[in-house]
């Protein structure tokens, strides 16, 4: 990709990401493909996640809490950091980039259209959740999601995702990724509440934050703060390590590339 | 970028939806093109095109009959069908479908029995189960008038529009996935629709009617004039990738930018292309080789099946978010190789069951007036 589109791309990332400071007024369902309306939760928040880069360090408590605290299957993950490593070709400087990754619970979700049978939805604080026992797992949820944050569940053989651990928000806990952060890198709150931490923290940093993949459309509800333009959409790298399983799901080795 | 990126642990994203999807895509596809090729013989009487018309019912209706099975098995809870009638969705592409798919295959079905049914009624008057079956098939001995005949048919064919648009759109709005994203991917699931059941017409011409020319040089037509067409298509939406004229088709070829695989796959594509097409007009030119059309429709029948597969099961390997390609080997299972052989077997021996009980090679209601 050439400076001057990552550039725009990174400016279209900021923007977006302002964008969503805006309260948008839920959108009315009319043609094919629109939103429909929201249900349940409580419409007087909206749930927010702001990740501080600057205080990750790659740890991956979050993915290990996450995965205990939802019981995802072997392999499947409701949230991950992704790790780079960056090498400068000149200098041959090297340095990590770590990318906490998970549902965006975006203000215009791909995925809950598609839906047909209205099991996904997203309420109305925001949350994208799954009634996973009305999804009959078609999978269609899972391809129109942008950020791969759903799988199919192979326990449960319905759709799966982050639903900011809504469960534990709901009776006043926070959701296990922030709560086992070591850095304290992962904020949660309500925009509409213009004295939360997130509140605060995205007024003061208002133009450096960034979103996942603006280009389309989404507007993300998890915000990066010290983010790279550069790994705003799919990042031009190279994988390092594949996990190989057997037909049991069990891990059976690594498979390093170049090899 | 004057740096190299390299991403430590790439997590590995399961295939979402399974082979079971490229068969109903394919069998689908199939169904409301061969319905098409029965139009001028059997819904306009046109007597040239009444073999043509014969063929193409039977394919139509095998195949309206084994798609459904294989949409039901890529549902990772089969037994939930019944959610989709119970949570009406209108603005959900895949909601639309389950309303249409069933009327689509109910019409079908009701058309290709109203054709049959003159030769089923005169079976019945014979011995044996298959006469007293073919009486309980038709039944009873009222005549039913043309227009049952037509407005079924017309009936199926606006249907069969609706099943074109929703399996269309319901791929090529992901934006998620650049390279569904185009309005370019509806238009040329009908057209190789179209391509391998012309095909697959010539197929069973030759395995079980005794090779008809007519039959033949018919099918040969149609598959090169929709071929011609598919080479614009796919000429246009490179095009449009190339100039950026469409973001997401420029998302679609960067996603792919320097992988050897899906450049092989590329150049297989033309050359299998330019191949069906040769091959269908030197068969069309030559006198004496209409005989030799089976090869054009095995060649159409691929085209038509592979381009199914690239799209919705090859795509599904290269990464939204991480680095590299996933790699996708088929499983044995149901949900892999025994899916696609299944399937294809639910479709044999649908054709089979309907080759014993109708004389589908009698005449068609259409000629008996």
């Amino acid at each position: 990709m050439d400076k001057i589109r990552r550039a725009l791309l990174g400016q279209i990332a900021k923007l977006t990401a302002g964008a969503a400071l805006v309260p948008l007024s839920s959108i009315a369902s009319a043609g094919i493909n629109d939103q429909p309306p929201r249900r349940e939760g409580d419409p007087e928040k909206r749930y927010a996640m702001l990740i501080d880069l600057r205080a990750c360090i790659g740890c991956q408590a979050c993915t290990v809490s996450c995965h205990i605290e939802n019981e995802a299957p072997l392999g499947s993950f409701r949230t991950i950091v992704s790790q780079y490593e960056v090498e400068h070709e000149d200098t041959g400087d090297s340095a990590t980039f770590m990318l906490p990754r998970l549902c965006n619970h975006c203000e215009n979700p791909p995925c809950v259209p598609v839906c047909p049978v209205q099991a996904t939805f997203q309420r109305q604080d925001g949350i994208v959740v799954v009634d996973n026992e009305v999804c009959v797992g078609c999978a269609y949820c899972v391809q129109a999601c942008p950020y791969d944050a759903r799988f199919i569940n192979e326990y449960t053989q319905t759709a799966d995702k982050c639903t900011f651990c809504a469960h534990r928000l709901d009776v006043g806990l926070l959701p296990a990724c922030v709560e086992s952060c070591v850095g304290g890198a992962r904020i949660i709150g309500d925009l509409r509440d213009p004295e939360s931490q997130i509140s605060r923290m995205m007024k003061e940093h208002y133009s450096e934050l960034m979103v996942l993949k603006p280009e389309m459309g989404t507007a993300p509800h998890v915000f990066y703060l010290g983010m790279d333009e550069r790994f705003v959409s799919r990042p031009d790298a190279k994988p390092a390590i594949w996990d190989v399983r057997d037909q049991q799901g069990e891990e059976i080795g690594y498979e390093f590339s170049g090899h | 970028m004057n740096s190299a990126v390299i991403e430590v642990l790439a997590p590995r994203y399961g295939i979402a939806w399974y082979p079971w999807a490229v068969q109903y895509f394919f069998l689908i596809a199939v169904s409301y093109s061969a319905l098409l090729l029965t139009v001028p013989g059997l819904l306009f009487g046109k007597k040239n095109y009444e073999s043509l018309a014969k063929v193409a019912l039977l394919v139509t209706v095998s195949c309206t009959l084994a798609g459904p099975v294989a949409l039901l098995a890529d549902l990772h809870q089969p037994l939930r069908f019944w959610h989709f009638y119970a949570n009406l969705t209108p603005w959900s592409w895949m909601s639309i479908g389950s309303l249409l798919l069933p009327v689509y295959l109910v019409l079908v079905v009701a058309y290709a029995w109203l054709a049959w049914r003159p030769a089923m009624q005169a079976q019945a008057r014979g011995n044996g189960w298959i006469a007293k079956l073919s009486g309980w098939i038709s039944l009873g001995e009222w005549h039913a008038p043309r227009w049952m005949l037509v407005a079924t048919g017309l009936g199926a064919l606006a249907l069969s529009v609706g099943i074109m648009v929703y399996t269309g759109a319901e791929v090529a709005i992901v934006k998620a996935r650049p390279l569904w994203n185009t309005y370019w991917l509806p238009v040329m699931f009908v057209l190789t629709g179209v391509v391998a059941a012309a095909g697959l017409v010539i197929l069973i011409n030759r395995l079980m009617t005794g090779n008809d020319q007519e039959v033949n040089e018919q099918s040969l037509k149609v598959i090169v004039v929709t071929m011609i067409l598919s080479a614009l298509v796919a000429a246009l939406w490179v095009s449009e990738g190339i100039t950026g004229f469409s973001p997401s088709v420029e998302q679609a070829f960067a996603s792919l930018r320097g992988n050897p695989e899906w450049r092989a796959v590329a150049i297989y594509g033309l050359l299998v292309g330019i191949a069906l097409t040769l091959t269908a007009i030197v068969t069309l030119r030559r006198p004496g080789w209409l005989g030799r059309s089976w090869i054009a429709g095995l060649l159409a029948v691929h085209i038509g099946w592979t381009f199914r597969w690239m799209v919705l099961m090859e795509v599904q390997t290269v990464a939204k978010n991480t680095a590299g390609y996933y790699h996708y080997a088929i499983e044995a299972g149901s949900s892999g190789l025994l899916g696609i052989i299944g399937t294809f077997g639910l479709w044999l021996a649908a054709l089979l069951i309907i080759d014993i009980l109708v004389p589908w090679k009698k005449s068609l209601q259409a000629s008996s007036h």
